[in-house]
């Protein structure tokens, strides 16, 4: 069991002391919510309708700027094939990769998106359902990357986000379904629960697929 | 029984024995199916009755009716073949994915484009954001995402196999976009021919529709054959059996 532990401290070790890995995703959030204003209108009204979707989407697009750092380097420094070799469990280090991937590239966007209250005049008792809906789906999001990120290591091409985009289309409609159902009094439970359900159910398929893909890169 | 059915697939997994068939087969089905086109449509445009809501408009179903249906059960029969690649590593299932894939993606535009004309002149929009429309749209997204991931890989193989990947777990995700979109909004038509509960559209209309559905369904088969074929012998152009049949011809 001690193996896990020492992969979990590794990805934590080199996320941390690069730290274009969490920044970049955050100033992406930042300039994009500050041009929605700029670029659509500056009248609370109009915006305040249009925040959840968004947020929702903005979210969505940065992480298409970290999901190639889940195996990218390992892929370039050879580390990936050693891990292939060792005979480890292989879904469980790539659930750990996933997993730190998502505490360094959307945890701080998650709470980052506080600031739309100010920004996007989002109103107050919206936040609950934003911070859970976004809790919730953006681990789905990060698998659906680890599976285009897996699938298109070493090519600089259009298929992954093509592939990551349609994928991902449910907990977008699911994300900002909960949040205008809260903000127009109606429960948002059910959407949270099929949220989480896409999560649980699609979590053993997508790491399975993930690491036959990478399998795929090593004949 | 059981026996004669496993003595096929074993066959069909022999690219010899399938260039061989489809060889033969092709002209039958093409005939068919061509025929069965022609014939559903000039019923269909020109002797079926004149519907009373919509006018002649409706004759479009003809042809959007029949895309939209192949388009799905493509991409059903493409994730089975992936299912079989991936468990048994039949190499034909690679060669048919590979094939079906671009026809898939032509249906589904296809599909597209006769609803937008359709909608243009009933409901006043080329376009609107419907489950329907929307969960269409996706699948053509998924096969365009198939088709790309194809040309990443170098070698064949690895092709195949990221392909039958990505094709299983759009498969798995398909069901879930349809729910969700659904209830997201809708506004299309509920479907007109359901094979449960009888259809909601007269048999005068009904039948040029069927007909022009078998022919649609076996113009897919016909181009599948085809394009295998095609796929077949580019991957096999340096082998012995190929090069021998190519030399007696």
């Amino acid at each position: 069991m001690i193996y896990p532990i020492k992969i979990l401290k590794k990805e934590f070790l080199i996320y941390s002391r690069k730290s274009s890995s969490f920044i970049s995703p955050v100033v992406f959030f930042l300039i994009s919510i500050s041009l929605y204003p700029i670029g659509i209108s500056n009248d609370p009204d109009i915006l305040k309708n249009l925040a959840p979707g968004l947020i929702w989407i903005t979210v969505l697009l940065s992480t298409l700027i970290s999901f190639q750092n889940i195996f990218s380097e390992d892929y370039e420094d050879g580390s990936i094939e050693l891990l292939l070799a060792s005979g480890q469990n292989l879904s469980l280090i790539v659930l750990i990769k996933i997993f730190v991937n998502w505490i360094f590239s959307c945890l701080p966007i998650i709470i980052l998106s506080v600031l739309s209250v100010f920004l996007l005049y989002f109103p107050q008792e919206g936040l609950k359902p934003l911070i859970i809906s976004l809790l919730i789906g953006t681990p789905t999001i990060c698998l659906f990357g680890a599976l285009a990120g897996a699938l298109s290591l070493g090519k600089n091409s259009i298929t992954g986000p093509a592939l990551m985009l349609p994928l991902s289309l449910p907990v977008l409609i699911l994300g900002t379904q909960a949040i205008n159902y809260s903000l127009n009094g109606i429960n948002f439970s059910s959407n949270i629960l099929l949220l989480t359900a896409i999560l649980i159910f699609l979590l053993p398929i997508i790491l399975f697929a993930s690491v036959g893909a990478l399998k795929l890169h090593f004949n | 029984m059981f026996q004669v059915l496993k003595n096929f697939y074993h066959k069909l997994g022999s690219f010899p024995w399938f260039y061989k068939i489809s060889g033969k087969v092709i002209p039958i089905v093409g005939f068919f199916s061509i025929s069965l086109i022609v014939i559903s449509s000039i019923w269909g445009l020109f002797f079926s009755p004149t519907d009373a809501v919509q006018g002649d408009v409706y004759r479009i179903i003809y042809f959007h009716v029949p895309a939209v249906s192949v388009s799905q059960v493509i991409y059903y029969s493409m994730s089975v073949a992936a299912a079989v690649f991936l468990i048994w590593r039949m190499k034909m299932a690679g060669v048919y994915i590979k094939s079906l894939a671009p026809i898939g993606a032509a249906f589904t535009f296809i599909g597209l484009l006769s609803g937008a004309i359709w909608g243009q002149p009933t409901w006043g929009t080329w376009w609107v954001w419907d489950a329907r429309l929307t969960s269409t749209l996706v699948l053509f997204l998924f096969y365009l995402a198939i088709i790309g991931m194809q040309s990443t890989f170098t070698s064949r193989k690895s092709a195949d196999t990221a392909v039958s990947i990505i094709t299983l777990v759009g498969v798995v995700n398909l069901p879930i976009v349809k729910k969700s979109v659904d209830w997201w909004n809708t506004l299309h038509q509920p479907a007109s021919i359901s094979i449960s509960g009888g259809s909601s559209i007269s048999s005068e209309m009904l039948i040029p529709l069927l007909l022009s559905i078998l022919g649609v369904y076996l113009f897919v088969f016909f181009t599948g054959l085809l394009f295998m074929r095609a796929e077949i012998s580019s991957r096999e152009q340096n082998k012995e059996w190929f090069k021998k049949l190519s030399s007696n011809n």
